[in-house]
């Protein structure tokens, strides 16, 4: 159903811009911008390579950044009342108005680009690990407590066990996150990747090459989640 | 078997709860003993303290006032030699049967090949060998819970605690559990400290109930059960089994009588 949706909406917009001559720059048919994307195809590539590298890694280190503070937030009261508030704080503000700070203060380099990803992502996988690490049932806590388990193997055999579907919960939303992140900081710093290239066709009013682009995005978009979706899935398995 | 070592000395034990609305005297005065080898149960009505009084013998609760001592030792926190059962199986969903009942032997860091063996022993005296490589999910309520117990017994602690183990289960599968555990006491006599609601139960399996009670609550009766072991199956058929059940429900809903001992 949604494939015939879609061919239903392709073939409608390739016969509205033949029939009312919509200018190129404004609208280019799906059939001139597959066109676009296949004599531009190798700097597509060479630009979506950086974009898929630098999301996977903001996204590495949101998640495993994510899990350690959620950890010391959880593991004492003090800390949890002294840095949850502020976690609640930047998990609520628009923090992409904070990406031209990023460049001022970082440069327009790959790491700028990958920590500002990583700052957009590392929140939610903060809060959804916080509450699996609560979410442990007291009884099995009593059971370790009395097996005199040690804290370290109380959260890896049992805790962290516990908090993977939430874990795994924050992980989607930081994918989506860290990818919007390197674009954006794209955008701005203007040195290479996918979110480059846009801005760049855009000065040239080259609107099938932005199209190309995005398409290109959703795709690797796609695939990452899916990568995610698929941990998550082998870990369920094994967790739940 | 006259003088049997004690196992737990209970000094002048009381359990005082900080709530929101103001300290909770949950257990107050409890002095006794517990004599090695026996089994004891503790009835009571809900809200009396028994599974706080577990908790503190246990070492997960602390003593607010008061002396435990177990083997001579001052108890202040818990050790690896007691087997805990509670009223919920807690098993990790993720591990297997056999898994679970060697997680003791892992957070202890012991040779796992070493008590694989009693592992497979222990599940097929419960019935559950061939549900090793289950998940707990797939299991009944009953078969957790007897899960549980062997994970329990895995390291053979000379005692064991349990707190109203069976009261989830409905009568039949707690009949077949109450024989279980006689059963295990018949091959290997251990310390037991039983938390119970059912008075049959407590007489079935125990060699001395106490009975908490009062506000605040302190043990108000202490029966000794003349039956010795093994114990036959048809012993709760039998007519001193019942006057006892009764007696002990006249004092339980007195709530105060203290009886020395019933069985000279
Ligand atoms: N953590 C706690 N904080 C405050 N009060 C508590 C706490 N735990 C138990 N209490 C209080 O202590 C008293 C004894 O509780 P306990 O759980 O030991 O009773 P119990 O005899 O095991 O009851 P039940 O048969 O229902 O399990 C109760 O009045 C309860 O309200
Ligand atoms: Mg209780």
């Amino acid at each position: 159903m949604p494939l015939m949706v879609v061919t239903v909406f392709l073939g409608g917009w390739e016969f509205t811009v033949h029939h009312m001559d919509i200018p190129r720059s404004l609208l280019p048919a799906p059939s001139y911008v597959y066109e676009r994307m296949r004599t531009t195809f190798s700097p597509l590539m060479t630009n979506a390579w950086p974009t898929t590298l630098e999301t996977m890694v903001s996204f590495l280190i949101a998640t495993v950044g994510g899990v350690v503070l959620a950890l010391a937030l959880t593991s004492s009261t003090l800390m949890n009342a002294s840095f949850y508030p502020i976690v609640v704080f930047f998990q609520l503000i628009p923090k992409i108005a904070l990406a031209p700070l990023f460049v001022v203060w970082m440069g327009i380099g790959s790491t700028t680009r990958i920590e500002f990803a990583a700052f957009m992502a590392f929140f939610p996988v903060v809060i959804s690990t916080m509450a699996g690490l609560r979410a442990t049932p007291g009884d099995a806590l009593r059971l370790c407590q009395g097996l005199t388990a040690t804290p370290w193997q109380v959260f890896f055999l049992v805790r962290l066990p516990y908090a993977v579907p939430y874990i795994f919960s924050g992980m989607k939303i930081a994918i989506t996150l860290a990818m919007i992140g390197v674009i954006v900081a794209e955008f701005i710093s203007a040195e290479r990747g996918l979110g480059y290239l846009i801005v760049f066709a855009s000065s040239q009013a080259d609107t099938a090459l932005i199209l190309a682009a995005i398409l290109i995005l959703c795709a690797i978009g796609l695939v990452l989640y899916g990568l995610v979706a698929l941990g998550e899935w082998l870990a369920m398995r094994r967790y739940c | 078997m006259t003088a049997k070592a004690k196992h737990l000395d209970l000094w002048q034990v009381s359990k005082t709860y900080q709530s929101a609305q103001g300290p909770v005297e949950a257990v107050s005065d409890v002095t006794l003993s517990i004599e090695e080898g026996d089994f004891v149960s503790i009835l009571g009505p809900s809200g009396c303290g028994k599974s706080t009084l577990m908790m503190m013998l246990a070492g997960l609760e602390s003593i607010t006032d008061g002396v435990v001592v177990e083997r001579g030792r001052q108890v202040t926190g818990p050790r690896e030699d007691v087997g805990l059962i509670f009223q919920d199986a807690t098993l990790l969903p993720w591990l297997s049967v056999l898994d679970n009942v060697l997680f003791p032997v892992k957070i202890l860091k012991k040779p796992r090949n070493e008590y694989l063996r009693r592992a497979h022993d222990l599940l097929a005296m419960v019935g559950l060998s061939k549900f090793e490589n289950h998940r707990p999910s797939q299991l009944s309520g009953g078969m957790r819970q007897r899960v549980s117990i062997c994970r329990a017994l895995i390291l053979d602690p000379p005692l064991l605690m349990m707190d109203e183990p069976f009261s989830a289960l409905d009568a039949i599968t707690r009949d077949e559990m109450n024989l279980a555990l006689l059963d295990i006491w018949q091959k290997n006599p251990k310390t037991g400290v039983f938390i119970t609601h059912s008075i049959r139960e407590a007489v079935l399996l125990s060699d001395r109930v106490l009975v908490m009670g009062g506000r605040p609550s302190k043990v108000v009766c202490d029966i000794k059960i003349p039956f010795g072991r093994p114990r036959p199956d048809d012993i709760a058929e039998s007519p001193e089994f019942n006057k006892l059940c009764g007696e002990l429900k006249q004092y339980i809903q007195s709530g105060h009588k203290r009886t020395e001992d019933v069985s000279t």
